[in-house]
């Protein structure tokens, strides 16, 4: 006869508030990876169609009582994730979870006015981790411009190392190259690590031959990327000036960090009051206030020679027309936020260029956090990137103590297929690994999978 | 609509009630009986069905609540026609209908039996009859939700469409453990009362059979006279875990993993305890005339009582010779029946709390026409949509039992017989009064009738709507065009 047995917990147990956009695509991933998730929301048909929707126990409530946080479970909770639309109440329903219960507190806090001092709330209120989506879009956005010819920039070892992607051009130097043959003609800093064909994603071997219309993740230390990228026939200017459409708060912590950059910026905002606020938060940019869909406006403000055009309206189907049009008038370098995640693969096919998933960005700088918090024996996930829409992980690990992985050479490791080490970063130096190199206790190590689910540096071991 | 989930889904039903048929095999050998090897043989031929249905994987594990109703309504149709073989190639049961009837009777748990004389039977028919309460009682699918590894989150829509009452809720956040531990605290229960019973001198199995039908709230008896032949003590017993079994398992969650001031907190249970409290008070004097005694009255009273609002359906005597002031509380009884979240059926004390609140609200709003209020239970509002869905069920489990009733009355038999017979079979509890009363059997009624009994007791148990679904052209259509697209894919 079958006998029950006890219910052995295997994920941690996780509470999240607030079930809006970032808090369904946490709930998505997390039960994914196989946690115990509670869920909270004030809307009881937004809880009902999630519980439906997934294996969840859904709360409805104010996340920040404590009784609603006790029906929840606090007390034998491992984390409380806090993203509803109010940044006082996600941090006052961790600071409540901090006192009631032992675990872990994510709170998402998005004002410019707390942006500033999100180190100090974060010691003092205990906090594990303060996230930004807004900030981490513009950080994000911020890089491509830095370098307009990559699709996307992601930074890894505290921004020693990049890892960029860019789709290669008819008549590349690349086209028809096997990979092999890139570290004898061009450079061999270089690591490409993933190859997006076709909508196949494929973790390249030595003989791999790329094309043109391939997209490429390549990994490299900072200052040889934009080498690279000269030495195969692309400009690395970063853009001088930039046209952004819509003044919410993204565009605020964008425009600020171009202006650092010293990169001139325009904003086009509808609404009047929100303009003043912006100027004066902004001295150096130009301030619009106007329609920022009206095309007129847009050539007025000279959309056919600005070198940049980034549509940050809380409108997905506006972000995306207004791309369109700007591909179809100038050679700006586009950069499009997309809010939400449905028709995900329609926008994909549209060709927009660079796109920004906010919702991402933080769900994967939580899930990295998730991860780690689950196994951290021998080693912590530093950073997690879903590159190619989940179809590819690349992870950065830490290695803290001796395990089957360190000193051994790399090529007389027996690694998992589709996986690739793709480099070490020793001491702030980034090593482009060969099958000489091993890994050692100190390193962090970058790796690349279309494996899911990776907790440890030891599961990189076939 | 994803057709393929639903054959994966009964396929492994089937698998496991061919694992579930080797246990009477087990009995048949203990007591060196000829019948087993029906058991064995039909257990083979479930689970090369199941193994046929569940071969392939389907495209997609996502479903919904139709595909979770669905599925669950054809897994107890699948389960009772499978449960029936053995009964009818063993010949003890010689009619077909008959022996689906006692099946859907036993997996339902209403314990309602066709048969006249069951100690006739050999050990293994008895023990499977009493072991489809068991099944039945918590439930198969969520005894499949707790073994089987289905990913993604849509389960919730089986086990929704399978528990009893007006919402589930999850214990805690993964339906599986939520199943796991239902099953836990059910076993267990079930343990603990093979034990007591055995501690009182009861056979071991007698004891294991009176469980089963204890703790599945079924009420088949494995004796002619059902619990009555047995002494106090036993009859103690079975009284008190036909209550037990009656409460809302949250309680025991509670009780086990948090806080007994939760436990002693919920609401329906408080009104559960009232009513039988109230129950057997009133009929304790109402029968006191005509008992042995006031210890005699108070045992059959409160054995009464439990059996009849936990739907079980046990007896110790034949009530049907009661007064009518008693006879009328069991009646009100049957409808009333166990808690949600329970083994019982009948339409459920917090639905009964649930639409005795709104009666209150609906009169306060005479008195007040402008005033706005919530229902409240258990100490949080209630959603309009609950209260919505029990008025609808209600109704329509009102509908369903006159036209159950109007059924009946073709073959010619008094109403009390025709009412009761429906109220006992749609409320899962057994017996009725008059000619099906305790001491009778349902054998007397014809074909037709059994088979409109058989709906009832499989729409008690699913709640209605999960069976009552499969009556809706869309769902044919949906299954129908499923099957010829993909007919035509492999073509």
């Amino acid at each position: 006869m079958f006998k029950p047995k006890n219910p052995i917990k295997q994920g941690l147990n996780i509470i999240i508030v607030g079930c809006g956009k970032v808090g369904i695509t946490l709930i998505e991933q997390l039960c994914k990876e196989g946690h115990d998730i509670t869920i909270i929301d004030k809307n009881p048909s937004k809880i009902q169609t999630l519980t439906n929707l997934y294996d969840v126990m859904g709360i409805v409530g104010n996340g920040a009582s404590y009784s609603v946080q006790m029906d929840a479970g606090i007390e034998s909770s491992d984390l409380i994730i806090a993203v509803t639309d109010s940044d006082e109440l996600n941090l006052l329903c961790c600071t409540v979870a901090r006192r009631v219960g032992n675990c872990a507190a994510i709170a998402r806090v998005r004002t410019p006015d707390y942006s500033k001092e999100v180190g100090y709330l974060r010691e003092k209120l205990g906090l594990a981790m303060i996230i930004n989506p807004e900030l981490e879009a513009a950080k994000e956005a911020a890089r491509i411009l830095y370098l307009p010819t990559a699709l996307e920039v992601n930074s890894f070892a505290h921004g020693q190392a990049e890892m960029i992607k860019f789709r290669i051009p008819e008549g590349n130097l690349l086209d028809g190259m096997a990979i092999s043959r890139l570290s004898s003609s061009i450079t061999n800093k270089v690591l490409i690590c993933a190859i997006e064909r076709d909508g196949e994603v494929h973790i390249p071997s030595g003989d791999f031959i790329m094309r043109s219309g391939d997209i490429i993740s390549f990994v490299a230390s900072r200052k040889t990327a934009k080498g690279f990228l000269v030495e195969i026939g692309f400009k690395t200017n970063q853009v001088k000036n930039t046209l952004i459409i819509g003044g919410g708060k993204a565009a605020y912590y964008l425009a600020n960090q171009l202006l650092h950059a010293g990169i001139s910026v325009k904003i086009i905002e509808s609404d009047k009051a929100r303009c003043e606020e912006l100027s004066v938060l902004l001295p150096k940019a130009i301030i619009i206030n106007g329609d920022g869909t009206d095309e007129e406006l847009l050539k007025e403000e000279g959309i056919g020679y600005v070198e940049s055009f980034i549509p940050l309206t809380g409108i997905d189907e506006e972000n995306i027309m207004l791309t369109l049009y700007a591909r179809q008038v100038s050679k700006a370098k586009i950069i499009t936020k997309i809010n939400r995640i449905n028709f995900k693969e329609v926008i994909s096919k549209l060709d927009l260029g660079s796109l920004i998933y906010p919702r991402y960005i933080t769900s994967e700088a939580i899930i990295a956090y998730v991860r780690a918090k689950k196994d951290s024996m021998d080693s912590n996930i530093e950073t997690l990137y879903h590159m190619f829409d989940y179809r590819a992980e690349a992870i950065e690990f830490r290695v803290d103590k001796k395990s089957d992985v360190t000193g051994i050479s790399l090529a007389d490791l027996s690694l998992k297929k589709n996986l690739l080490i793709s480099f070490i970063n020793r001491n702030g130096s980034i090593i482009v690994p060969s099958g000489q190199d091993c890994i050692k206790v100190g390193d962090t190590v970058m790796i690349v999978t279309t494996h899911t689910g990776f907790n440890d540096i030891q599961d990189i071991l076939a | 609509m994803n057709s393929s989930i639903i054959r994966y889904i009964l396929g492994y039903v089937l698998k496991m009630e061919a694992i579930l048929m080797l246990l009477p095999c087990l009995v048949a050998v203990i007591y060196q009986e000829r019948e087993g090897f029906y058991y064995l043989s039909v257990a083979l031929l479930c689970g090369l069905c199941g193994q046929l249905m569940a071969h392939k994987k389907p495209a997609s594990f996502v479903f919904y609540l139709k595909e979770g109703c669905i599925s669950t309504a054809l897994s107890w149709i699948f389960l009772s026609f499978f449960g029936c073989l053995p009964f009818w190639f063993s010949k003890e049961i010689p009619s077909f209908t008959d022996a689906l009837f006692e099946t859907i009777s036993g997996f339902t748990t209403t314990g309602a039996s066709i048969l006249s004389d069951v100690e006739a039977l050999s050990h293994c028919a008895l023990f499977w009859r009493s072991f489809t309460h068991w099944i039945g009682g918590m439930g198969v699918l969520v005894f499949l939700l707790a073994i089987i590894p289905l990913s993604g989150g849509s389960h919730i829509n089986l086990m929704r469409a399978e528990s009893p009452g007006p919402s589930v809720g999850k214990l805690v956040p993964k339906v599986k453990y939520t199943a796991r531990i239902l099953y836990m605290i059910y076993l267990g229960m079930t343990i603990l009362e093979v034990i007591l019973l055995l501690l009182g001198k009861m056979p071991f199995f007698d004891a294991l059979n009176t469980s089963f039908g204890t703790a599945g709230t079924g009420g088949f008896g494995i004796k002619n006279d059902s619990i009555g032949g047995y002494s106090p003590y036993l009859q103690w017993v079975v009284t008190i875990f036909m209550i037990l079994f009656g409460v809302n398992f949250n309680a025991y969650y509670y009780v086990l993993f948090h806080n007994l001031k939760k436990a002693i907190g919920m609401e329906e249970v408080k009104y559960y305890f009232f009513i039988i409290l109230t129950s057997i008070a009133i009929i304790f004097f109402d029968i006191l005339s005509i008992s042995k005694g006031v210890f005699d009255a108070l045992t059959h009273a409160s054995f009464q009582v439990g059996s009849i609002i936990t739907t079980t359906g046990f007896s110790t005597m034949d009530f049907n010779l009661w007064p009518q002031t008693s006879k009328t509380v069991l009646i009100l009884l049957m409808f009333v029946g166990a808690c949600a979240g329970s083994t019982g059926g009948g339409i459920k004390v917090s639905r009964f709390v649930l639409l005795f609140k709104t009666v209150i609200k609906e009169l306060n709003s005479y008195i007040h026409p402008k005033s706005i209020k919530k229902i409240n239970m258990e100490g949080k509002p209630v959603e309009h949509e609950v209260t919505r869905s029990v008025n609808v069920y209600f109704i329509t489990f009102m509908i369903l039992f006159s036209l159950s009733v109007f059924a009946l009355s073709f073959e010619g038999r008094d109403l009390t017989t025709n009412f009761t017979a429906v109220a006992a079979t749609i409320n899962n509890i057994g017996p009725g009064l008059e000619l099906v009363g305790p001491t009778q059997n349902f054998g007397l009624f014809k074909n037709f009738s059994k088979y409109v009994l058989m709906f009832d007791m499989l729409a008690g148990r699913l709640e209605l709507f999960p069976l009552l679904i499969l009556f809706h052209p869309a769902v044919w259509k949906d299954l129908f065009t499923c099957k010829i697209s993909s007919k035509k894919t492999e073509a």
